[in-house]
């Protein structure tokens, strides 16, 4: 009986429990090769989204992931969603995170916090790809402050006048001219803060600018969004008036981790190519493998990897997405990813010296792009600063 | 119309793969295990015929372990309807394995059987025949198609083995070029890597995956006589590469490939 136990606890694989999973994971494999590989390095030159492979993703059924069955989705829960951030973050984090702003930021919250009515009309549309979506918090003068938001909503009959400007909008634009399709816009109504869903071409919502010359993740357009007196129906308010911070903490938590997802792609990335490269190339005579200080950078960075992506998946596997409340390790996940990522991406360009430094060898860009997950989705000071407070306040959360 | 599709559970093309000292066999651990390529492409031509036809039912068939349930389920995701799976644990060889194939194929009343022309474990190339002969019908192997993989036809999925009228055409590859066939169905052909490019399967289907029938046969209970004719005896990893070898000219190159490679 022990062995049986043993047997099975041996062989359960924390990034592939099921069948689905593994599935999934197979046919990630193929996409990324065949499809996602082929045009990283192009379109993040070029800081251009690729709308056809976006559909592509749609095609595939990865736009509903972690929506319902009977909401039309994969019905997958969070570890599929960090499997799929880490396979396309191997190849391309830019498309990644324009992946991760509508799969995540846009349908997984619309599609727990929307009513059955919005649901119909909207949801089909974004999980095929047709309307390519966004969630705008962030502001010019507020981040991490959310509260501090100054973007307004007042209802006027059968509508509602938003005026504000939201900043850093992933997916805002799909070019220099073009807004996205459908935003989860935050709003404050009285004092409170209210969700609404607002609509391409609506009277009043504009592309205030598509910002350029991001540091990384290139492949995903970033925009600034004006709401200048902009008509919203009240049916497009989500649930209730004030009830946006009930939205923001359902979602809190699938939005760390998938942004962890996406350290977890770099990593396992440029560990590949740092241990490639030192078993080909040579100094003195010897592969550089045979150097200590390159075996020190490979080493630190294969057991940080490991650690990272066991506690990034063991996180992924308790988390309930029906549920929240799980704030301290979805926050230290990322904390602990972000920051793994960001250093074994620059030990990858050490390790190859003069091609590191090349955009051909890859870990350059990524380089570039590991950066964004220590300010994005909650900067490594908001983390800090929510992982302190939960201990603080339950510190049998450590003995757990 | 009921198309039978074998799937054979191999380690993974892209492993490196070492024999044990010994030579009683491969090393398995920590090995990934896929649906043997071939098979893969088996699968596609069916699902592509049944696309085309309308009303062809795909049965998967395997014969293996009881973990061959995971290459079962790769191709119920890609689209196959249903799978049978004959779980034995000892090893048998190609005889055994098409005796198996041929009891399912009269159970089933299947009318067409697609396999791999041979699975790239042990490259044995001689179920699909041998299948063929004891049910005494027609076969077609290494069925390949006249249309390169890059043209609009096959991105169009348009099958290359054409069935009506009660007769298969098949595209062979055979040495120096293609010959095509025609024969009468039922019938089994076997698959080469040219035919067309699997399909990867979407989240649907592996959602619809997991509600689709896989039965499990006791392999004794098919009443078929499985004692191996073939014993392997030893396995042995191939040679070596030697390592290359610069020449300071011409005249010594076309001698080392005269003398020492003697291919001049």
């Amino acid at each position: 009986m022990h062995d049986d136990i043993s047997a099975a606890w041996r062989s359960f694989d924390l990034h592939a429990p099921t069948d689905e999973h593994r599935l999934l994971a197979e046919t990630l494999q193929t996409f990324v090769a065949q499809e996602v590989e082929p045009q990283a390095a192009q379109y993040n030159r070029e800081e251009r989204f690729n709308l056809a492979l976006f559909r592509r993703a749609g095609d595939l059924g990865l736009l509903g992931l972690t929506v319902s069955e009977s909401d039309g989705g994969a019905g997958l829960d969070a570890t599929a969603a960090v499997l799929v951030h880490e396979a396309l973050s191997a190849a391309d984090p830019g498309f990644c995170l324009a992946y991760l702003a509508h799969a995540v930021l846009f349908v997984h919250n619309f599609a727990r916090n929307g009513s059955a009515a919005q649901k119909e009309r909207v949801l089909s549309k974004a999980i095929s790809g047709e309307w390519i979506g966004g969630m705008c918090m962030t502001e010019p003068e507020a981040g991490t402050d959310v509260l501090g938001m100054r973007s307004t909503a007042v209802r006027q009959g059968d509508h509602y006048i938003l005026n504000g400007r939201k900043m850093f909008i992933t997916n805002g634009a799909i070019d220099d001219r073009t807004t996205g399709d459908v935003f989860l816009v935050y709003a404050k109504t009285d004092s409170k803060i209210s969700t609404f869903l607002v609509e391409k071409g609506f009277s009043g919502f504009s592309l205030g600018q598509r910002l350029h010359d991001k540091l990384g993740v290139r492949a995903s357009m970033t925009a600034e969004l004006v709401f200048d007196n902009c008509v919203v129906p009240v049916s497009n308010l989500i649930g209730s008036e004030g009830e946006s911070s009930k939205h923001m903490m359902r979602n809190l938590e699938i939005e760390r981790l998938t942004l962890a997802g996406m350290s977890l792609g770099i990593a396992l990335r440029c560990l590949e190519v740092m241990v490639g490269y030192s078993n080909e190339r040579k100094t003195f005579g010897v592969p550089i493998r045979e150097h200590g200080q390159i075996q020190r950078h490979i080493a630190e960075s294969y057991s940080e990897f490991r650690a990272a992506r066991c506690y990034v998946y063991d996180v992924a596997r308790r988390l309930d997405l029906s549920s929240f409340g799980n704030r301290v390790d979805a926050d230290g996940a990322k904390l602990f990813a972000a920051r793994i990522a960001k250093e074994i991406a620059d030990r990858a360009i050490q390790v190859l010296g003069g091609y590191g430094y090349m955009g051909e060898y890859v870990v350059e860009r990524l380089w570039r792009d590991a950066k964004l997950i220590e300010i994005g989705g909650g900067t490594v000071e908001a983390h800090h600063k929510n992982i302190t407070k939960d201990l603080c306040r339950a510190p049998e959360l450590i003995r757990r | 119309m009921k198309i039978l599709v074998t799937v054979k559970r191999v380690p993974d093309p892209n492993a490196s793969i070492k024999v044990k000292p010994d030579g009683t066999g491969i090393i398995t651990d920590n090995l990934k295990y896929v649906v043997n390529p071939f098979d893969e492409i088996a699968i596609e031509e069916a699902l592509r015929l049944k696309e085309k036809s309308g009303g062809a039912e795909v049965v998967l068939v395997s014969v293996g372990s009881k973990t061959a349930q995971e290459q079962l389920r790769t191709g119920l995701a890609m689209g196959a309807d249903r799978a049978i799976l004959v779980v034995a644990e000892q090893e048998l060889d190609s005889l055994a394995v098409a005796r198996i194939f041929h009891k399912l194929v009269q159970d089933e009343k299947a009318d067409l059987v697609l396999l791999g022309k041979q699975a790239i474990d042990d490259d044995a190339n001689q179920t699909g025949q041998m299948l063929a002969a004891l049910l005494g019908w027609p076969q077609a192997t290494f069925a390949s198609k006249t249309d390169s993989l890059e043209s609009e036809a096959e991105k169009s999925g348009t099958p290359g083995i054409q069935i009506s009228g009660g007769a298969a055409k098949v595209v062979r590859e055979v040495d120096g070029g293609l010959e095509t066939l025609e024969l009468p169905v039922p019938a089994v052909i076997t698959v080469d890597l040219r035919l067309n490019v699997p399909r990867y399967a979407s989240l649907p289907g592996i959602m619809k995956a997991r509600k689709k029938e896989l039965k499990e046969l006791a392999i004794d209970s098919l009443g078929v006589d499985v004692k191996p004719k073939l014993k392997i005896l030893r396995l042995d990893p191939p040679p070596k590469r030697q390592a290359g070898r610069k020449v300071g000219s011409v005249q010594e190159l076309v001698q080392a490939l005269h003398n020492e490679a003697k291919v001049i």
